[in-house]
């Protein structure tokens, strides 16, 4: 019997993300070496930031899309429906939270708050906090409470592994690099020097990233077991997100504290381009699997899957 | 250390022990080496199961010889059909979640429809209910295989 399932170019949507991703990346990292042979001569920050932005936020919103795709096809009841919910939670938080602040709570002119004259500085430093919130410790709660159910389910089907030396000198090195932010913090607010808010926030998210990185450590021994086919491609590019949010939070932090000549806004962004890139290959991956799966059979590939002796036949 | 030819065997006949067979599982789950050698033992098993099916069966005089060779026929056709699903069921899961997933999933000594059945409650999970489905429908298309309920497909 062949299945009369309408294709669509969704099933390649992996390789568009690793391509845009790719493209954008090489020219960013052209432009930082022109930058740099051009010998800092121009703001590089100012010239590079929307694009960014409109990248950035074009993942999320194609990271949330596909998610709801793959949520649409897990009924209520199934076992790794709630860890799809709570991915397209996470991705929808995501999205959000780039709106509220790279739109919202920014003074340009796409802002509508600036058209109607109700973007006072207040309210758009609580619609960035908000925004921080959102893509901080609730998201990463968020995917933290996915990867849960998805851990169970890997071991009720025997993929379970204890995690690596290496894993645990990583998860090691990352609890340190946490025990160093909120020591700088609590020296400073000892000293009387005020925190500023963000600060608060992205303190707030670090536990809960110590835990997601654990979780992730034991999701990548799993899907290690399980193969590197296109179901555990999507898990793994969830292990690879996480990693880089964690490495991302890292750097970030320890590069102005040896180099102040580098250009952190566009590091960050690029950054961003790529967790977001990570993120959204989860469900397409997942898709790409499920898509692959529904195929309608050609003749051509009949013919070959039967191929019984006439004996058997 | 690398298992064994003669280990390996074995544990694909399911007549190594529980904790050898742990052990050599553990072991393939991290060498590409020894699964190509799984695989390969498990081609050749394959082959082999075919070929008895292909043969001629003894062909002695009278009713008994004709039930004989039905019976020999009957036996050989479903070995065959077994081979080809299961060799199916790894194609897929192999597609689906990667080699390594086969190890885990093929118990040694499993029959195939206990082989279909578990993969079919991955794919249920981990793709969702219609793409199961589907990979289900793909595995057994073109084989008359009865299932444990009686199922058949065309």
């Amino acid at each position: 019997m062949i299945r009369k399932i309408r294709l669509d170019g969704i099933e390649s949507a992996p390789v568009w993300i690793v391509a845009f991703l790719g493209a954008y990346s090489l020219v960013h990292l052209l432009v930082l070496y022109a930058w740099n042979g051009a010998g800092q001569a121009f703001s590089i920050q100012a010239t590079s930031g929307g694009t960014s932005v409109l990248s950035v936020a074009g993942m999320a919103a194609v990271g949330l899309w596909l998610c709801l795709v793959v949520l649409r096809t897990f009924p209520a009841g199934s076992p790794l429906r709630s860890a799809w919910l709570l991915l397209a939670l996470a991705a929808a938080v995501q999205a959000a939270s780039i709106i509220l602040g790279q739109f919202l709570g920014s003074d340009w002119l796409l802002n509508p708050l600036v058209w109607t004259g109700h973007a006072t500085p207040a309210l758009l430093s609580q619609i960035r906090h908000a925004a921080l919130m959102a893509a901080g410790p609730l998201r990463l709660a968020l995917l933290a409470g996915a990867i849960l159910p998805a851990l169970r389910i890997l071991r009720e089907f025997g993929f379970w592994a204890r995690p690596s030396a290496a894993d645990r000198a990583i998860f090691g090195v990352f609890c340190l690099f946490a025990l160093c932010r909120f020591g700088e913090a609590g020296a400073a607010s000892l000293s009387g020097e005020s925190i500023p808010l963000e600060d608060w926030i992205s303190l707030a998210g670090l536990p809960i990233l110590c835990v997601l990185f654990l979780e992730a450590m034991l999701l990548r021994q799993a899907v290690a077991r399980m193969g590197s086919g296109l179901v555990a491609r999507g898990w793994l590019a969830l292990v690879f997100g996480i990693f880089l949010t964690g490495a991302g939070e890292a750097a970030l932090w320890v590069i102005p504290h040896y180099s102040l000549s580098l250009p952190m806004a566009g590091l960050a962004a690029l950054n961003q381009l790529l967790l977001a890139s990570a993120f959204a290959l989860v469900p397409a991956c997942q898709v790409a699997a499920q898509r692959q799966a529904v195929r309608p059979v050609t003749e051509a590939e009949e013919d070959l899957s039967t191929s019984l002796p006439a004996m058997v036949r | 250390m690398h298992p064994s030819n003669a280990r390996l065997l074995a544990y694909c006949d399911a007549e190594a022990g529980a904790e050898q067979s742990r052990r050599i599982a553990g072991h393939l789950s991290r060498c590409e080496k020894c699964r190509g050698r799984v695989r390969e033992i498990r081609g050749e098993k394959d082959e082999l199961s075919a070929s008895a099916a292909s043969e001629a069966p003894a062909t002695p005089p009278g009713l008994a010889a004709v039930l004989s060779a039905m019976e020999a026929w009957r036996k050989g056709r479903a070995g065959g059909l077994a081979s080809e699903l299961k060799r199916r069921v790894r194609s897929e899961i192999e597609t689906y979640f990667g080699s390594p997933a086969i190890l885990v999933i093929e118990r040694p000594g499993a029959r195939a429809e206990e082989l279909l059945g578990r993969a079919s409650g991955m794919f249920e999970v981990f793709l969702g209910p219609d793409a199961a489905d589907a990979v289900r429908e793909d595995v057994l298309r073109g084989l008359d295989w009865a299932g444990p309920d009686g199922e058949k497909r065309p």
